[in-house]
This record gives C-alpha cells, sequence and structure tokens, in this order.
C-alpha cells in the first residue's frame, strides 16, 4: 500500500511554507508522522491488554465491556 | 535553532537535527504544521481512547493511578488527560509523582487539558516545574505558560534561574504574553536578566527576542542598561528596542 502523503495524514492543506518544500522533505514528514501515528497505536493495543492485569478481579468484567476488548 | 522546530520534534518524536530543512520556513507556518500534527495525533484512536477514560470512571481512582503509572506511561496519560472527567483527572494527578508528572507534560496537548491543569494543586504544580527545570525542558514549561493562573505561573518562574527565564520566554507558545509574564515578576528581574545575557553569547538571540516582544514601559526600563553590554549585543538590543 502506497504511504499516505502528508496532507492525507493532517486531513486538510499543507501551511503554504510546508506545501513549497522539495517532495522529499514532505515525504520526510509524512513518514515521520506516521512512525508517530504507528508507534502511539501499538503502545495503545499493548496497554490495553496489561491494564487489565492491575484491575480487581471483581471489575474485570466490566471494564473490558466498557473498553470493547 | 528555531523554537518551532524543536516543538515540532518533539511533538513527532524525532531528533530536531532531522528537521533541519525547515530552518528557510517561516515560522508561523512551522507551527501551524505543528498544531496540525498535534491535532491529528490525538484524535488517532480517538474512539479507544474514550473508552478507556470511559472504563477508567469503573476504577477508584488509586488504581487508576497505578495504571496510569505503571501500564500507560506518559504519553497515553497525555492523550486521555483531555478526555477523563475533570475532578476524577485531578484526583488521579495529586497520587501521581512529580517525575512522572512532568513526562506527562511533555506529551500534553495543554490546550486539551487546560481545566485538569488549572486545578491541579500549586503544589504538584510547583514540583513539576522544578522537575521540568531541572531537566532544562523549557519548551515544555513555555506551553504551560499560557493556561496557568497568573500567582501559578509567577511561583512557576520564581523556581527559574535568569538562564532559564530567557530561555523559556524564548520557546513560549504565545509570544504575546511575554510582557505579561514580565509584569508578574519584581521589578528587578529584568534587568538581571538583561545582564545575565550580557555575559553569555548564548543567550543573546533568546534576549533579544525577549525584548522584541517587551510593551512600551519595559523598553523604557531596559534602555538605561544598554551601557553595560557587550558592544555587538548593545547595538542589536538597541535596534530592537529602538
Amino acid at each position: 500500500m502506497a504511504e499516505r502523503t502528508l496532507a492525507e495524514q493532517l486531513g486538510g492543506p499543507l501551511p503554504a511554507g510546508i506545501e513549497a518544500l522539495p517532495e522529499e522533505h514532505r515525504q520526510d514528514l509524512a513518514a515521520a508522522l506516521g512512525d508517530a501515528r504507528h508507534r502511539q497505536a501499538k503502545a495503545l493495543a499493548q496497554a490495553g491488554e496489561e491494564a487489565l492485569k492491575y484491575v480487581p478481579a471483581l471489575l474485570r468484567g466490566a471494564v473490558r465491556k466498557a473498553v470493547g476488548l | 535553532m528555531n523554537p518551532e522546530i524543536l516543538k515540532l520534534a518533539r511533538a513527532l518524536g524525532v531528533d530536531p537535527e532531522r528537521l533541519g530543512y525547515l530552518a528557510d520556513v517561516d515560522e508561523s507556518d512551522v507551527r501551524l504544521l505543528r498544531e496540525q500534527v498535534t491535532t491529528t495525533l490525538f484524535d488517532a484512536n480517538l474512539v479507544v481512547l474514550e473508552r478507556m477514560a470511559l472504563a477508567s470512571r469503573l476504577l477508584p481512582a488509586p488504581v487508576v493511578a497505578k495504571i496510569a503509572e505503571k501500564v500507560f506511561g506518559p504519553l497515553l496519560c497525555a492523550r486521555i488527560a483531555g478526555l477523563v472527567d475533570v475532578s476524577r483527572g485531578v484526583d488521579v494527578a495529586k497520587r501521581l509523582p512529580p517525575k512522572f508528572l512532568a513526562s506527562v507534560a511533555a506529551e500534553l496537548d495543554p490546550r486539551r487539558a487546560t481545566a485538569i491543569i488549572t486545578r491541579v494543586p500549586l503544589s504538584t504544580v510547583l514540583a513539576v516545574a522544578s522537575e521540568l527545570a531541572g531537566r532544562e525542558d523549557w519548551i515544555t514549561l513555555g506551553r504551560f505558560v499560557g493556561h496557568l493562573p497568573d500567582e501559578t505561573v509567577r511561583r512557576s518562574i520564581d523556581l527559574l534561574d535568569d538562564v532559564g527565564l530567557l530561555r523559556t520566554a524564548y520557546v513560549l507558545d504565545d509570544k504575546n504574553r511575554v510582557d505579561h509574564v514580565l509584569s508578574l515578576l519584581p521589578a528587578s528581574r529584568l534587568p538581571e536578566l538583561v545582564r545575565a545575557a550580557a555575559a553569555d553569547p548564548s543567550l543573546w538571540e533568546p534576549t533579544l527576542d525577549l525584548l522584541a516582544h517587551l510593551g512600551e514601559t519595559r523598553r523604557a526600563t531596559v534602555r538605561p542598561l544598554l551601557g553595560e553590554l557587550p558592544e555587538e549585543l548593545r547595538a542589536r538590543a538597541q535596534a530592537t528596542i529602538k
């Protein structure tokens, strides 16, 4: 799958000075943002399961349901 | 380096050197990009984060605090902070160590968590500010200035030495606040800042930037000090506050 452009990831037009950058620099910004989103999603997925270990057993079912796990 | 590039690098989690190609881009455009990036990252995974915030209401605050510190870590806590009930968020924050809160603050978008930030006890805010100053994290300190009550700002700034204050003012998110922030300090502090800058060329840019954002009243208090400055700094300062 093709990498999403910076504007696609940001969901709108880029500031003029960023739009005027060479393509390689806009691609670098897009890659950096994509990596940041990926790291965040990964951390979130791991945290969801791990957090349940700290939830009192009696509440675990309700918390699972609320989170959608 | 341009403070806006430093702030964008922080938001993206990359080394500022990597973004060196932004040096010639207008600062306001880099700032706009940072705001877009911040919004994108905070809105990504929003549904899951909202569910987690909802689930946290089912748990006692001490348990939430433990999960926040042991599992979620600063980044995810910062993402969720703006989604939880304010009173619950404050209750949890009070139970977390200042070191951890300082790391959360570094990842937080103050615009989204103003309600919590302004209700955290002053002693906690000061402990976090002290931790951030120890880390020389001027960017995070500067991002919060526009979101805290004057008294909290004044007490926090009291913790900073002249170098810390100049570097924090240099990266303030809202430069229009510079003159107001200085108005919260004793009149003697501005001359101290100028004299500190005279002794350290690495402080010249932050100092000239600070002078550029002063109102006429405070500029007038700086003019008599110009004679004490090294020639190059004096010329640039004179041009800035003429």
